[in-house]
């Protein structure tokens, strides 16, 4: 039985070390408000560890999903006065998710700023395919969509990024509300 | 160069921010004794040095008995040929013809005297595993009693379970492999003449344990 890596820290923490930040950010896109992201990923990946972690190895996928089918059942456990005041953190800044050094360049906060303008169901499948770097089909059963669904998704999304960061750079983004599908 | 991969990669460079160490502390503390209890192979530990070595022993005394059941196997196998050979060497010569020609006299003549042997005129034998030859013909030849064992006994014992990981499975949810491993034992008993033969068999079963998200 072998509870410790090579540096001698638990086999979680290293695990954590490589997953934890990608995670963190699903987490934040799925949780209603910025500070419940870290109570979703500690919960989704508690469980799964529990279940699975004496194995020393646990595939991502595993806690991608179980983060998913925990953000759905807090929401729909929430009344809804809660939710009405949970909505306005849902569209918190996703530039607050990424490494600040990257503020000097403009292009990428151009391209930050387009993905905050995304819809939801591109913005997560991105997020997954881009940072988790999960395949279409592992998205495809995190998000219990179809395959093509979700490639379609991605495709979308980068057709609108690609569209929007020159918009985002002259200062002169659309209604999102209008773009948005 | 495909029209988005320019931006894939622009994408890509944005660093997700990494939990804060008070969130890894807090994680620490809700996982317990969860976080104390993975298994893993990593071959330059001393534990799994230990491990590899007895795997290594297993084997090295797997391979002798493996030797000596296919040794028995051959043998018995051989002295069926054999029997069947004697057997219909001397049963197709009819030993008092007048009738017989040269050729059949020289194979009588290089065969020898034909032993007396009951029941070996060529009739069936309901009982017996060969056709032609009676049960009596058989353990005269092979010098083993052929009726009258037990049914033997048959058991399975477990000799230990390695869990191997988990495993990514195209298509499907990924899954914990765990392999077993068994030593098949069958005792054939020979109350009559208390002879007893124990046949092992090593076995291994792999199993696939399908990982539900919780």
């Amino acid at each position: 039985m072998i509870t410790h890596n090579m540096n001698n820290e638990p086999i979680w923490k290293s695990w954590f070390a490589r997953h934890g930040a990608k995670l963190l950010l699903f987490a934040r896109q799925q949780s209603r408000r910025p500070d419940e992201a870290e109570d979703l990923l500690q919960e989704a990946f508690v469980r799964i560890w529990r279940l699975y972690g004496h194995t020393g190895e646990v595939a991502p996928g595993l806690v991608y999903r179980a983060i998913r089918r925990l953000a759905i059942d807090w929401a729909r456990s929430i009344d809804r006065r809660k939710a009405r005041e949970d909505k306005v953190a849902l569209d918190s800044p996703l530039s607050f998710s990424f490494d600040r050094t990257l503020e000097q360049d403009e292009r990428k906060q151009a391209l930050i700023r387009a993905v905050e303008r995304l819809p939801a169901e591109q913005k997560e499948v991105l997020t997954l395919k881009i940072w988790a770097e999960l395949t279409f089909d592992e998205i495809a059963r995190t998000l219990d969509e179809s395959l093509n669904t979700v490639a379609s998704r991605y495709r979308y999304a980068l057709q609108k990024l690609k569209d929007w960061v020159p918009e985002e750079m002259q200062g002169k983004p659309e209604d999102s509300s209008s773009t948005a599908s | 160069m495909n029209e988005f991969e320019k931006l894939e990669e622009e994408l890509k460079e944005l660093r997700p921010l990494p939990p804060s160490d008070a969130f890894t502390a807090r994680l620490e503390e809700a996982l317990g004794d969860a976080g104390n209890v993975a298994m893993r192979c990593l071959p330059d530990r001393e534990d799994d040095a230990l491990s590899n070595d007895f795997i290594k022993s297993a084997e090295k005394q797997v391979f002798p008995v493996r030797l000596l059941i296919f040794a028995g196997l051959g043998s018995l196998g051989l002295a069926a040929v054999w029997a069947a050979i004697f057997y219909f060497s001397s049963s197709i010569v009819p030993s008092g013809s007048s009738e017989q020609n040269d050729s059949a006299n020289l194979l009588i003549a290089e065969s020898g005297p034909v032993p007396e042997v009951p029941g070996a005129e060529l009739r069936e034998d309901p009982n017996s595993p060969l056709h032609g030859i009676s049960l009596k013909e058989l353990q005269d030849v092979s010098v083993m009693p052929v009726s009258g064992w037990i049914d033997p006994q048959i058991n399975e014992r477990f000799v230990r379970k390695v869990d191997e990981g988990v495993f990514d499975r195209p298509g499907r949810l990924p899954a914990r492999r765990v392999r077993h491993y068994f030593m098949d034992e069958t005792l054939w008993s020979h109350p009559a003449s208390d002879l007893r033969i124990l046949s092992t068999t090593p076995r291994e079963e792999v199993i696939f344990i399908e990982l539900e998200t919780y």
